[in-house]
């Protein structure tokens, strides 16, 4: 992994602490999508920490994650703004679609539903994050087609 | 407003007057009122406000408050649970809701009975319960380590724990996962939590969550004695309280002196008194015979045999002692073996000097002080110094003991300099070239330390008494005499001096060999007579710790044979000596020597530090060390190691590893990465060990414990 890089992410903040944030997220993307045990342990190493310090901070946050993704991540907000206009209904078109339950992973391995908290496009609900890009609006007759659209990149 | 200007804060009708910025449960306290907590530990640092169980009103703010996060300010007024139906709501409120996923299986925890959680819950909380869902489990009990368990069920998210790991201990191995109602205590990939101050964890959380593995469904409270008493495994001395049951010792607990260890203990005092059951314990004085290996002897017949052991050396005995005897029991023995029988030779297990009294301080000037050059470490002064630095000291790797004090003697050194300049210096080293202490207070003086009340020195010795037993040996006669050739007895007393290669060495050379051990391991094989040993759970008397404080050991259990006192008592009187069997007594007569007279009983439980009293400074050695090529090695005893660590389970898990620990530099040199495997040579013998960088060793140093260090010593090269 790139060390050097965390390394000069410490540089930037006046704690080490501060700098676990953004060396997970690099981490992360380096793991291809997750932080496996041996992640957490390269950035403690690295910012000389405790690797326990460490996934503290990568089990708080959402966005970070400990087990291994599918290579498409589909998340659906059902917080308030989403819920009101059918977030519920949009996160069952893409269970049918994907076969799969929120938080889970498709057996091939090809995609990861969540359903995720606010994602601050409240003004445009339904939000649907693929793979850190949102689509908005959404509805549950666009699924199939966003749906088929993945696939067909792969 | 000046430092000494009260402010007034009104609690529950009453007024109070503090220093501003006391914190508000404090201030209460004051006013004869109790706010109830759970998270609130101000040792621990700042306030988190965690729990909620302190929720009190306060005149001008319309929510409750937490207590415990707010401080005093003039005219507050603070309405408590007492008083505020409010309060006592909010307060209801917050145990209803830390108790929906408690299990309150209190019958089965080890916390009842002694449980805040169960004593709050009875005074404040809802009689009853709303909840009619299943609770939540969890796996349990984890061990966190083989020494400590957790219950999850039971946590109810205090960060007490999580906190020590994090700021005072400074281990963050111990650590919160996840969030919200998620959130659990953990250590990472469920590796043990291995750190030397790691015990303190299960006395800090306040409920029956962190349990110690030796004590779990061991005793109930009410069934249970705590005797006050002192740690005897380090200099340090700190402070405890041995739980005991039924006539044997169940845990250790601490004692918080707030100058000595501010209630923090060391996995080793906290975990090693189950070498008391060790099991080659030897409860019975052994004789050796030929070919049978040994005989168990009755007492009157081991005292007769030693006194004839004793008779027929005619003078030309050697004493070894271990720094682990009472000031009592060193000059009972002193009194015996110089005024009995002549024989003056004792073997100290370390150099001691008195010159340092002069710059004495208590150890939690430590945290107080704004520069520190420190040369090793040591189990609590650890904490200390942490403390230091998190409060902004400067704290710096001064080398080892003699090279670093002549570097800073120096008046052109820039630290030295700055150690001139400063009113809130100390010095804390250890190791054997430093004389016991000598060099530093010669480096002290120099440093014009002797002026500065809040500036000091400390000298950090291997043994837990050995300053005390050197004093009481040395009050023991007047008289001297020449070192006996050939041996005709070598009397070792006490385990420590058993397992020394120099007091086995000294065993070849003599005719006869007396052993007074408590385990069997360390005395049969070598020994004529064995007579049992005792530890310090198990005496009466006195320790000097490394400060120089002088205090109370007590018996917590009564061990299985007499105590030294007991039989050096009778031995005595063989050879027309009288020496009490009792401490209170032999203290007496010590006291009058060279503790001014004070009496036994004011030693007392919370001993005050002696003033400083002046000795002739000594000089420091002026050539220079003999600078060998290599790298110099220092060779350390490790804070978990010695005969008691080795019978305790338990420990195992914390016993150091065979390896060299280097700095960075001196590993980049040599192409040495971590955990690879080096050999160590010095003239000609080599080890294979594995090495380890340690980022705040000096260059030109290496460390590895006396244990894995086998004959090397001086200097020694490192390679792959
Ligand atoms: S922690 Fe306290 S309240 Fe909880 S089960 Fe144990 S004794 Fe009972
Ligand atoms: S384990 Fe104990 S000390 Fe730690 S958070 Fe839970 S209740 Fe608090
Ligand atoms: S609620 Fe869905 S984006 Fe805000
Ligand atoms: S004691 Fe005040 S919030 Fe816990």
């Amino acid at each position: 992994m790139n060390l050097d890089a965390i390394a000069a992410i410490a540089t930037e903040y006046p704690e080490r602490q501060s700098a676990i944030l953004p060396a997970l997220r690099l981490a992360q993307e380096e793991h291809g999508g997750w932080l496996p045990p041996e992640a957490i342990r390269e950035v403690a190493d690295a910012l000389d920490l405790a690797p326990a310090q460490v996934e503290a901070v990568a089990s708080f946050y959402d966005m970070l994650h400990l087990a291994p993704v599918g290579k498409h991540m589909v998340e659906v907000c059902t917080n308030l703004s989403c819920a009101l206009v059918g977030a519920q209904q949009v996160l069952q078109a893409f269970e049918e679609q994907l076969g799969v339950a929120p938080g889970e992973t498709s057996e091939d391995g090809r995609f990861t539903l969540r359903a995720i908290e606010c994602a601050g496009g409240c003004g445009r609900a339904v939000v649907v994050v693929v793979d850190e890009r949102y689509r908005e609006p959404v509805r549950p007759e666009d699924v199939p087609g966003i749906v088929e659209e993945l696939k067909r990149g792969d | 407003m000046s430092a000494t200007e009260l402010v007034t804060v009104t609690v529950d009708g009453r007024e109070v007057h503090v220093p501003p910025g006391t914190g508000l449960v404090e201030t209460a306290l004051a006013a004869g009122v109790e706010i109830p907590v759970f998270c609130y530990e101000p040792r621990l640092g700042a306030a988190v406000g965690a729990c909620r169980m302190c929720l009190c009103e306060i005149e001008g703010m319309p929510k409750l408050q937490a207590a415990c996060t707010l401080t005093a300010t003039n005219g507050m007024i603070v309405r408590t649970a007492q008083t505020s139906e409010r309060a006592a709501e909010g307060q209801e409120a917050t145990l209803e809701f830390i108790l929906v996923n408690h299990p309150l299986d209190c019958p089965v925890c080890d916390k009842g009975g002694e449980c805040p959680l169960q004593d709050l819950t009875f005074r404040w909380g809802p009689g009853n319960t709303r909840m009619t869902f299943p609770k939540r489990t969890f796996e349990k009990p984890i061990p966190i380590s083989p020494a400590i368990a957790l219950d999850r069920e039971r946590c109810i998210l205090c960060y007490r724990c999580t906190r020590f790991s994090e700021s005072v201990a400074e281990d963050g191995q111990l650590v919160a996962l996840n969030r919200g109602a998620e959130s659990v205590i953990a250590t990472f990939e469920d590796e043990p939590y291995l750190a030397p101050f790691s015990g303190n964890v299960i006395e800090l959380c306040p409920v029956g969550a962190l349990t110690s593995t030796q004590y779990r469904f061991e005793a109930r409270p009410w069934e249970i004695q705590n005797v006050p008493t002192v740690c005897g495994l380090c200099p340090v001395g700190c402070n405890i309280q041995a739980t005991t049951r039924e006539g044997k010792v169940k845990r250790i607990l601490s004692r918080n002196h707030p100058e000595v260890d501010e209630g923090w203990l060391c996995d080793k005092g906290r975990f090693a008194f189950t070498h008391l059951r060790a099991r080659d314990r030897i409860a019975d004085p052994l004789r050796r015979v030929r070919r049978r290996g040994f005989d168990v002897l009755s007492w009157d017949d081991a005292l007769g045999e030693a006194a004839e052991l004793l008779m027929q050396a005619q003078g030309r005995i050697v004493t070894a002692l271990s720094g682990s005897e009472t000031v009592e029991q060193a000059y009972a023995l002193g009194r015996l073996m110089r005024a009995g029988l002549g024989a003056h030779t004792g073997v100290l297990p370390e150099e001691t000097s008195p010159a340092l009294d002069a710059f004495r301080l208590p150890l939690s000037a430590i945290r107080d002080a704004e520069l520190e050059p420190v040369a090793e470490r040591a189990p609590i002064v650890e904490l200390w110094v942490k403390a230091a630095r998190r409060q902004g000291a400067q704290v710096e790797q001064a080398g080892d003991a003699l090279e670093g004090c002549r570097r800073l003697a120096d008046k052109r050194n820039a630290l030295g300099k700055s150690l001139r300049e400063s009113e809130r210096a100390i010095l804390i080293w250890s190791g054997e070239e430093g004389a016991g202490g000598a060099h530093l207070a010669a480096l002290a003086k120099e440093l014009g330390f002797a002026g500065k009340p809040a500036s000091g020195a400390f000298h950090l010795p291997c043994t837990p008494n050995g300053r005390g037993i050197a004093d009481a040996w040395a009050a023991a006669s007047d008289d001297e005499g020449p070192n006996p050739e050939p041996i005709g007895l070598l009397f070792v007393s006490g385990d420590e001096a058993a397992a020394d290669p120099n007091v086995r060495a000294l065993a070849e050379r003599a005719e006869r060999v007396i052993v007074n051990a408590m385990f069997q391991g360390l005395a049969v094989g070598w020994a004529d007579l064995v007579l049992p040993g005792t530890s310090y759970l198990e005496r009466d008397g006195t320790y000097v710790n490394l400060e120089g404080r002088l205090q109370r050991l007590r018996r917590a259990v009564i061990p299985p044979a007499p105590d030294e006192l007991a039989w050096i008592s009778k031995l005595a009187e063989r050879f027309a000596v009288e020496v009490s069997p009792h401490a209170s007594a032999v203290f007496a007569e010590v006291s009058e020597r060279i503790y001014d007279g004070l009496p036994f009983g004011e030693v007392g439980e919370e001993a005050p530090l002696r003033t400083r009293s002046e000795a002739p400074a000594p000089q420091l050695p002026s050539e220079p060390a003999a600078e060998g090529k290599g790298l110099r090695l220092v060779r350390y005893r490790p804070l978990f190691s010695g005969p008691a660590v080795e019978r305790v389970p338990e420990l195992q898990f914390q016993r150091p590893a065979p390896e060299v620990e280097l700095s960075p530099g001196d590993a980049g040199r040599r192409g040495i990465a971590p955990g690879e495997t080096v050999t160590v040579t010095h003239n000609g013998t080599s080890l294979q060990l594995r090495a380890r960088i340690t980022k705040s060793l000096r260059e030109g140093i290496v460390r590895i414990a006396a244990e894995h260090a086998g004959e090397l010593g001086g200097t020694v090269e490192v390679a792959k």
